[in-house]
């Protein structure tokens, strides 16, 4: 039982939540604080669970289900600091988290599935329930919902084929052929639909765009760590799973399309959610590059340190968006001098982001690609070298906007959030200063 | 090629032939029609139709509909639970009471939040 006190946790949160919607008035404060206080005693419990605590047959909490739910814990944190009186809201972005906690420690197909469906389902209508212009909400509601059924029908689909062959839900010890082999594949293909890995990742700008910059950061930080570790669970489902070999690749092209693509972009969330699918190429990378080396339990410090070191920069990069209020690389001329401080942050956060020493983002680029070249792969890691090349042009460039160019007109209404956004940034800036702090042995 | 795929291809082709013949036999062997004037017209009972049948109308307990349909399923979940358990015990007892606690929190809510009136 005890592995499932976190969630427990989170499911107090979802039902205080909607508790507080009984409420004669609107209570932003109380709901935030209730989430934080889920959060946060979900991340306490988590210390205690230990490792080996386990529900047959379809929980088990090893040391990288506990590693990846601390990470999306964390990751979760800022969103739950902007919520606002939307009661409902609160609960489904403390839902959507719960699924994420439920994936990361599922042990079966079918809690993989339970998981991934109970993270999803509240992911569209967060994009709905967001403050932006109705239609536009809609129709990346809409995109995302069919996208991601697609997606899950996938999984089933796979999921079938699995139990046809092995005749159970459960991983395999043996070598798998065929049908197996093909459902593993399957699944896998769900898996890379939900990280945003090219050519799967159409839906994802219209998404982030359209919903508010704080659930933005919260689908690129704490979704895509657990759709990282769901591609993580399904290489290590039966020994010698064919798709790995094709990760690789796949991440690479998608850390080259995602930093093409994000040149183009004048509206800042698009251009941060291409950035982010740049970013899944590195993590897919990472993925392929650990399954080519035989799946060490102790080598996924790389992609650890990577998605909490991302975790900082996408959650600050969207917050400053909020903070400052801009929306387009126009409203970012001159910003520096409208607001020294804030404008700094984002330079750091930009700076993480494009992977400049000596930030977090640096260290986290440097482990992925080492270890790449370490399990041979020249190759993608080439590729995915040159992609970060290419990014440098678009976060240079927003710097070079803010600091270098002439303010125009008004410039854009600043909202709450300076201060978590400074701090964030600095957390990026510390996690490069210190890396030995999170990846340990990696280095 | 192993023989359940080769089976599976056989499969693929025969449906896709199926469903193409069906679905396009009618043009094929049917009578040539002249289309014109009232031919495609929508028939309703015989008199003209009053507007186009994709036109978007309000329907004002879609709220409610779609909470019934919720409700209905969540409790289709009773019917395996009391007949796989002749004998209950405790822990039976309690999980369903939980379950059905958290029906009516939620039911609570939706009357709360005024989704339950016909607006």
């Amino acid at each position: 039982m005890n592995a499932l006190f976190p969630s427990a946790a989170l499911a107090a949160g979802v039902l205080g939540s909607l508790g507080l919607g009984f409420l004669p008035r609107r209570a932003p404060a109380l709901l935030r604080v209730l989430a934080v206080l889920s959060l946060g005693s979900a991340l306490l419990l988590l210390g205690r669970v230990g490792e080996g605590a386990a529900l047959p047959p379809l929980i088990a909490s090893d040391a990288l289900a506990l590693a990846w739910q601390s990470v999306i814990l964390l990751a979760a944190l800022p969103m739950a600091l902007w919520l606002d009186s939307d009661d409902a809201r609160a609960a489904l972005f403390l839902g959507s988290t719960l699924g994420m906690l439920l994936l990361a420690s599922a042990s079966n197909l079918l809690m993989l599935f339970v998981g991934l469906e109970f993270m999803s389902l509240p992911a569209y209508l967060l994009v709905v329930r967001s403050r932006g212009d109705e239609g536009r909400r809609l129709e990346a509601a809409t995109k995302y919902f069919f996208a991601g059924g697609v997606g899950g029908a996938l999984f089933l689909l796979g999921m079938a084929l699995w139990y046809a062959q092995t005749r159970s839900l459960g991983p395999s010890a043996l070598l798998v052929t065929g049908g197996a082999q093909a459902g593993l594949a399957l699944m896998g293909a769900c898996a890379l639909f939900k990280i945003g890995a090219v050519p799967l990742h159409f839906w994802l700008p219209d998404a982030y765009e359209a919903s508010d910059p704080e659930v933005a950061g919260f689908f690129s930080t704490a979704m895509k760590a657990a759709a990282v570790l769901l591609l993580m669970r399904l290489c290590r489902y039966a020994p010698g799973a064919a798709f790995a070999a094709w990760l690789p690749a796949v991440g690479a092209l998608t850390a080259l399309v995602g930093a093409v693509m994000a040149l183009r972009q004048e509206r800042l969330a698009r251009l941060l959610a291409y950035s982010s699918v740049s970013h899944a190429g590195l993590l897919i990378l990472g993925v392929g590059a650990w399954a080519a080396r035989g799946l060490p339990p102790e080598g996924v410090s790389a992609l650890l340190f990577y998605l909490a070191a991302y975790a900082f920069m996408s959650n600050g990069a969207f917050a400053f968006l909020r903070a400052s209020g801009a929306r387009t690389r126009a409203d970012l001329a001159g910003y520096a001098r409208r607001s020294p401080a804030l404008a700094a942050a984002f330079a750091a956060l930009l700076f993480s982001l494009a992977g400049i020493p000596p930030t977090g983002g640096f260290f986290a680029k440097l482990l992925v690609l080492w270890q790449s070249v370490q399990s041979g792969l020249l190759v993608p890691a080439g590729v995915a070298a040159l992609a970060a090349l290419v990014s440098l042009g678009f976060y240079l460039g927003l710097v070079r906007a803010l600091y270098l160019e002439e303010p125009a007109g008004e410039g854009p209404r600043p909202g709450p959030g300076a201060g978590l956004t400074a701090a964030l940034a600095a957390g990026a800036v510390l996690l490069g200063l210190a890396p030995w702090a999170l990846a340990g042995g990696g280095l | 090629m192993t023989a359940p795929l080769f089976a599976l291809l056989v499969n693929a082709v025969a449906v896709l032939l199926l469903v193409g013949a069906f679905a396009n036999s009618g043009k094929l062997l049917g009578p040539r029609s002249r289309r014109e004037g009232d031919a495609d017209m929508p028939y309703e009972t015989g008199l003209p139709p009053l507007s186009p049948a994709n036109e978007r109308m309000t329907v004002l307990y879609w709220r409610f509909a779609v909470l019934f349909v919720v409700f209905d399923v969540d409790l289709a979940f009773l019917l395996p639970w009391a007949l796989g358990r002749p004998a209950l015990d405790a822990v039976m007892v309690w999980a369903v009471t939980g379950f059905v606690a958290l029906l009516s929190f939620m039911l609570a809510y939706f009357w709360r939040k005024g989704i339950l009136e016909c607006r």
